[in-house]
């Protein structure tokens, strides 16, 4: 049975469509990626889902029940990470991850079973005395989650739950992330670090202006763009690189900069690797190294929404 | 109902484990009757001290002096009218009565008239005698128009009056004056804190929005109605406790006369607690931050107590300040409590529960209302 089911789904906030007629899928025992740039509408269709925004039109099915019908049913069984900290200061560790369980109904041996377990998934065990006040970053964001798996929903659904940590605290959280999937978990993952939801997602959705503009697995998102290659030039200095000139290049599909790398997106049907080493000979630019990359998902991202997901 | 009740227990549990909190909610409340001991506690065994200007000489208006003599704790001194003004001033006397002539005749035909009460002090100090001697007057007259006229009639009566009820009416003037100060003090006090703790108790709903807690609650099987429900239910708990622990430490530690059944009084403060509950919501309601909030609330609590006459009597204030009053609920909430002291019958007053229910409702149904609307626009199930 499908987990979740979205069957055109729209949300308007007055005039402006923040998610546009989106149809989407998500089987049991999946990692589901949604990858979208900021504003892409990932928060607004996870609200959505999770009960917490009323849709202007379409509907969503969780494990086969509407989920503003049966609302109950479908709270009952998800777990929400929001993006935002959503934690009480003034309770340990323990007491938040208690205190969001029991509204599930969890008592007694029970509930202190599971958030035992809920703290432990999250390497917080030590901490469940403490309050969030002492906590780090990466440590909030940790206690987030086990607010939210400790009633073990067949559904988690994860809303950017890796923004601003260190690296200790990702690692524990990927990890987490891909044990909760091995114990039955399916899970919705938004994020902007492509290389975590290439690392972890088994499928992916690329999302922008509210709607899916790709949807697969990482190889059927890469196939969408074998037909162009990736050559990286390392130069000493970007100042002379004129930009505009290796754009015109024959075959150049894409060409941007990343610190001291020109990153250039080409046609792999026409070779023209001596047109574009010429250029950067004839401005007299000093060439440190030349690597040709396979694509990933960055280039897909780049390619099918033109811009970058960060920093926009 | 079970996630209800969850929500309560922690909202109590966490409230009431900062010690900040149990001063403010449990102890406060207190704080009013230890100002009333000190404002009103010197005051026991005082003397009121009433001058009598007698232009009527007849046996009722003799009688109605020895009653007032009768009174504990009220010095009578006969004066002549035009030592009154200076002994008022000097403060030699608290008031002054005046028997006109015809005072007794006007009480025999049934119809009292032709005395007067004089006094610089307020109404609190002179309230009193006011009121027993009315009573008294009343009574008389009633007996005269019982008697139709009839002076044989009258005489036999009144005498059998004299013999039975007139000892009843003479328990200490003063106390009674002096309880009913001490009990407006606190119970004033008392509403005041309990204003300001159901908005504190209702500012909880801004604070988990500002944390996005309310929004991570609203993702669990708790919806936005169970959750204010908990929290009224939270406050209604806070307030019952600040109105029991109040009534029974004025009665069993400091022995402050109510003159209202604990019951009775505890009923009015029940219905006020829904009034400021109510309005603590509606604050809530028209406010998008708790700094508008609290904003509103000193805008709002602050100057209706007052108004109210919940520091000091509303005797005290000028006339129209006092019209502004009567549209107030802690004002009534007073008023009945003063009502039921001065030995209206509970059941009697069933208007002004009526009064204090409508605020309730009506400051319910607009927050309710309000917080449906904000919902909506703000696209939140
Ligand atoms: N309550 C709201 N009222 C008006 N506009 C909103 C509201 N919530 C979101 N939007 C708009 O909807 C669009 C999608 O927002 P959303 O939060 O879903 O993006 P996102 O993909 O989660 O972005 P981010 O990566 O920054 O979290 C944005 O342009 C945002 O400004
Ligand atoms: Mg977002």
């Amino acid at each position: 049975m499908n987990v979740l089911e979205i069957k055109n789904l729209t949300k308007k906030f007055g005039d402006f469509i923040a998610v546009d007629n989106m149809s989407l899928t998500v089987a049991e025992g999946e990692i589901f990626g949604f990858l979208g740039a900021n504003g892409a509408g990932k928060s607004t269709t996870i609200n959505m889902i999770a009960g917490l925004l009323r849709s202007n039109d379409g509907t969503i099915s969780i494990l086969g029940k509407n989920n503003a019908k049966q609302s109950r049913f479908a709270k009952m069984n998800i777990g929400m990470v929001p993006q935002d900290i959503a934690i009480y200061e003034d309770m340990t560790a323990y007491e938040n991850v208690k205190f969001f369980a029991g509204l599930y109904g969890l008592r007694g041996a029970e509930l202190n079973e599971r958030v035992v377990e809920a703290l432990e998934f999250v390497g917080l065990q030590d901490k469940h005395k403490s309050y969030p006040k002492s906590f780090s970053g990466g440590m909030k964001r940790r206690l987030n989650i086990a607010c939210a798996i400790a009633h073990r929903p067949k559904l988690i659904i994860m809303d950017e739950p890796t923004v601003g940590i260190d690296p200790q605290s990702r690692n524990y959280i990927l990890t987490s992330v891909r044990k909760l999937n091995e114990m039955g978990c399916t899970i919705i993952y938004t994020s902007h670090y492509m290389e975590e939801v290439e690392e972890i997602c088994s499928k992916i959705a690329i999302i922008d202006h509210g709607k899916i503009i790709a949807e697969g697995t990482k190889e059927q998102l890469k196939s969408i763009i074998t037909n162009t290659k990736d050559v990286w030039i390392e130069v000493k200095t970007t100042e002379k690189v004129n930009l505009a000139a290796i754009q015109d290049i024959n075959g150049v599909e894409a060409v941007s900069v990343d610190e001291n790398f020109i990153k250039i997106n080409s046609d792999t049907g026409v070779n023209n690797l001596n047109k574009i080493l010429e250029h950067f000979m004839n401005s007299h630019i000093e060439i440190r190294s030349l690597q040709e990359k396979a694509p990933n998902l960055e280039t897909v991202f780049l390619t099918l929404t033109g811009r970058n997901l960060r920093d926009q | 109902m079970k996630d209800i009740l969850w929500l309560i227990q922690n909202t109590l549990s966490v409230t009431f484990r900062k010690k900040k909190n149990i001063v403010m909610y449990l102890c406060m409340p207190l704080v009013g009757i230890i100002i009333a001991l000190l404002a009103y506690g010197g005051n026991q065994g005082t003397t009121l001290n009433v001058g009598i200007v007698n232009h009527d000489n007849s046996e009722i208006t003799t009688d109605t002096i020895q009653f007032l003599e009768g009174l504990d704790n009220v010095e009578i001194s006969k004066i002549a009218a035009k030592d009154m003004k200076d002994k008022m001033t000097s403060g030699k006397l608290d008031t002054v009565i005046t028997f006109e002539k015809g005072y007794s005749d006007s009480v025999l035909k049934g119809q009292p008239d032709h005395i007067q009460l004089t006094s610089i002090k307020g109404a609190a100090i002179t309230g009193y005698v006011k009121s027993y001697l009315y009573q008294f007057i009343d009574n008389l007259s009633t007996i005269s128009r019982a008697a139709d006229g009839n002076e044989q009639t009258f005489k036999q009566l009144y005498s059998a009056y004299q013999q039975k009820d007139f000892k009843l009416g003479t328990h200490s003037l003063e106390n009674a004056a002096r309880s009913k100060n001490m009990t407006n003090q606190t119970i004033g006090f008392l509403i005041m804190i309990m204003m300001l703790s159901a908005a504190n108790m209702s500012e909880i709903i801004l604070l988990e929005k500002e944390n996005r807690t309310y929004f991570r609650l609203l993702s669990t099987p708790i919806n936005a109605r169970k959750y204010l429900l908990a929290n009224v239910i939270v406050n209604m708990i806070i307030m019952t406790m600040q109105v029991l622990i109040t009534l029974t430490v004025m009665k069993t530690i400091f022995h402050i006369g109510l003159n209202v059944s604990f019951v009775d009084a505890f009923f009015v403060m029940l219905l006020f607690s829904f009034i400021a509950v109510g309005l603590s919501l509606l604050m809530i309601a028209f406010s998008n931050s708790r700094s508008a909030a609290s904003a509103l609330q000193n805008l709002i609590i602050t100057p209706t107590v007052m108004l109210s006459g919940c520091y000091w009597p509303v005797e005290v204030m000028p006339k129209g300040l006092q019209k502004i009053a009567d549209f107030l609920p802690q004002r009534w909430a007073l008023d009945t409590l003063t009502q039921l002291q001065e030995g209206q019958s509970f059941s009697s007053l069933y208007l002004n529960y009526a009064i204090l229910f409508a605020f309730a409702a009506a400051f319910f149904l607009i927050a309710v209302y309000k917080f449906s609307r904000n919902n909506s626009t703000q696209n939140f199930v």
